[in-house]
């Protein structure tokens, strides 16, 4: 009988929990279209333009401050970049709709160590298919789309980065 | 000791995969330091949540995002939920796409039913002289899309407006596609966070 009793609980627990322990997924895209064209300024008031990491895989993601998964998923992103940046990936987040002070003052919340860029009128993020915040593109080394993840992820997660380390 | 075989463990994982989208259920929580009430729809592979939003809370909102305080008014006496659409799918190679256009749900009371007022209807309301670019930017993306596919994994988050009064009840008829078949699902008694 007890033996019956653990077998059930197994069954539960794996009835529960078996979609979410595989949860981190990215979608490939079939088509593996071009970037859209992406010229932004960073913190600095430098001006990053897709076009110059050609060469290198990078990860995209669009996010802003209010936005509640994407507030979860950065300190994510932040572990991710220390375990990437000597491995030829390039990490970039676009802040949507928000200028420069409201930024700066979130990023003593949550540090990010990777470069964010300033889409502040929106127009940039609006070529690109996004349709909801949080939302990352993973290019491969000539700046297609290949991987997109709608909403928040652990990006640390070995699993999703193996394949951004697949594309150099 | 447990002890299981491998073809009980087997039976195990495969009964994890087939019984996930035969349950189907809404619960309901209440959150003990706010009181805002929350229901869940769990239906195959699609997740709802829609969480009871304090009228005060999406008037600072969007004030805060430059609207002018009468339509921030308007919208936070609109019956605001935030809402969180899931595809909690695993995708063993199986397209598992969900699709959701929020202008298929419906609204009903009684024996009445009627459409959502979706983000678009919102935004062509607002004369160009009153509401600025940045704050039409600002909810854009706060809001929830009217129509968006989600793979396995994917989720969003945003506002959706059901147009009632504060304090209202109501039903929600809601419809989705996932891998080009179509489902459907009611959650009943919602009710709209009161004015507080």
């Amino acid at each position: 009988m007890k033996l019956l009793f653990m077998k059930s609980g197994l069954l539960i627990f794996f009835t529960l929990f078996a979609p979410a322990l595989n949860a981190e997924q990215m979608t490939p895209l079939p088509d593996n279209k071009p970037a859209p064209a992406l010229l932004l300024p960073d913190m600095d008031g430098v001006k990053h333009d897709i076009r110059d990491y050609r060469g290198r895989p990078v990860i995209i993601n669009f996010w802003a401050t209010w936005c509640p998964p994407c507030r979860r998923e950065l300190p994510s992103m932040n572990r991710a970049w220390k375990k990437i940046k000597d491995e030829g990936i390039v990490m970039l987040a676009v802040d949507v709709g928000e200028d420069e002070d409201t930024v700066f003052t979130f990023m003593a919340d949550y540090p990010i160590d990777f470069t964010v860029l300033l889409d502040s009128s929106g127009e940039i993020t609006a070529r690109w298919p996004v349709v909801g915040l949080p939302t990352t593109f993973v290019l491969d080394r000539e700046g297609r789309l290949v991987y997109q993840a709608i909403g928040g992820r652990e990006w640390d997660n070995d699993s999703l980065l193996d394949k951004v380390r697949a594309l150099k | 000791m447990l002890c299981i075989s491998m073809h009980e463990c087997c039976l195990l994982l495969f009964l994890s995969v087939v019984c996930g989208p035969i349950f189907a259920d809404v619960s309901k929580t209440q959150n003990e330091e706010t009181g805002l009430i929350g229901w869940k729809l769990k239906q195959g592979n699609m997740e709802l949540e829609l969480v009871q939003r304090l009228p005060d809370q999406t008037r600072a909102f969007f004030l805060a995002r430059g609207f002018p305080a009468g339509i921030a008014d308007d919208l936070g006496r609109s019956c605001i939920f935030q809402t969180i659409l899931r595809n909690t799918g695993t995708d063993a190679g199986v397209s598992l796409a969900l699709t959701v256009s929020l202008k298929d749900w419906r609204v009903s009371q009684g024996d009445a039913s009627r459409p959502l007022k979706l983000k678009e209807a919102w935004d062509q309301t607002w004369p160009d002289a009153l509401v600025s670019k940045s704050a039409r930017l600002a909810f854009r993306w706060a809001t929830f899309p009217s129509t968006q596919t989600f793979q396995s994994g994917d989720y969003n988050w945003g506002m959706i407006s059901f147009g009632l009064t504060p304090g209202t009840r109501f039903d929600l008829r809601l419809v989705w596609n996932e891998a080009d078949k179509k489902h459907s699902a009611q959650i009943e008694n919602l009710i709209c966070a009161p004015d507080r």
